[in-house]
């Protein structure tokens, strides 16, 4: 797999990505992240719970999707008012961005499913 | 889930919260010293008794463990088992600290636990009753006090 930290760096840059993290799987504890893009200073740091959140979001969703017989879910959009949070498994972790709403979500979720692979 | 059974009525809601929020399958809260506050998940006064008494040896321990390795006393543990998986932390809420001792299991995570601790902290705080007096710590009658708290929790020996 390409260093985390390489994977962090490669999404963080894809335009309309607000933030990117690498997350254990079972833990949802954060392996690695990006700065969070236009947070003020003294804002509250969402990283760690919106890192937490996603990976046990995706980990129902597998099952979901398990008990649908689809297999394992490819990419998860969570669309909100303000933006998305995009999820995508990668064995052991998860990899996640919380994404603008006016970003490119097809390179975004290109550039993640690459990532990924790239860790199979 | 059953509600938490409380010896101090305050620590309920945001007792529950912890549970619901977090997954939990079982819970103790307590003072530093081993007296309970809250529980659920237990039905068992022994059961409770003896996780106050271990949180409480462990919490020691641990603290200061942490002080020889880190300079500073850890403020929680985390043990994944192959099925379950124990938390413990210390919580403050003004002058006064708590000990909480979660399991849950794959239905959540070190995270999502970690998370609504940090909510449940912020609670307490927040709830903590402005005449309480902060615990002084074990007043030596350890095992007074543990009987006591539960007796709170579950009724008085012989009604249990």
């Amino acid at each position: 797999m390409k260093a985390v930290t390489q994977v962090v760096g490669t999404l963080s840059r894809v335009p309309g990505v607000i933030a990117a993290m690498v997350v254990g799987a079972s833990d949802g504890l954060i392996i690695e992240a990006s700065q969070m893009i236009g947070l003020l200073p003294g804002a509250p740091d969402s990283r760690k719970h919106t890192a937490a959140l996603a990976a046990y979001l995706y980990s129902k969703v597998t099952r979901a999707s398990d008990a649908a017989r689809l297999g394992t879910p490819a990419f998860m959009r969570l669309e909100a008012q303000k933006g998305h949070i995009c999820v995508v498994g990668a064995s052991d972790v998860v990899l996640v961005t919380i994404v603008t709403p006016d970003a490119n979500l097809g390179r975004v979720r290109l550039d993640m499913m690459n990532a990924a692979r790239d860790n199979r | 889930m059953s509600d938490p059974t409380v010896a101090e009525a305050w620590v309920a809601a945001p007792l529950r919260r912890l549970m619901e929020d977090a997954r939990l399958i079982s819970g103790v809260l307590l003072y530093p010293s081993g007296r309970a506050v809250g529980q659920f998940g237990f039905s068992n006064a022994a059961d409770v008794m003896s996780i106050c008494a271990l949180t409480s040896a462990i919490n020691a321990s641990a603290r200061e463990l942490g002080r020889q390795l880190d300079g500073k006393p850890f403020y929680e543990m985390h043990h994944a088992g192959a099925e379950r998986q124990v938390f413990m932390a210390r919580a403050a809420a003004g002058a006064q600290e708590f000990l909480f001792v979660g399991v849950f299991d794959r239905e959540s995570s070190l995270g999502v636990v970690e998370i609504y601790f940090g909510e449940f902290q912020k609670a307490l705080e927040k709830l903590l009753p402005e005449k309480q007096t902060p615990s002084v710590g074990p007043t030596g009658d350890f095992e007074g006090e543990l009987n006591r708290s539960l007796d709170a929790l579950f009724g008085p020996v012989g009604k249990r």
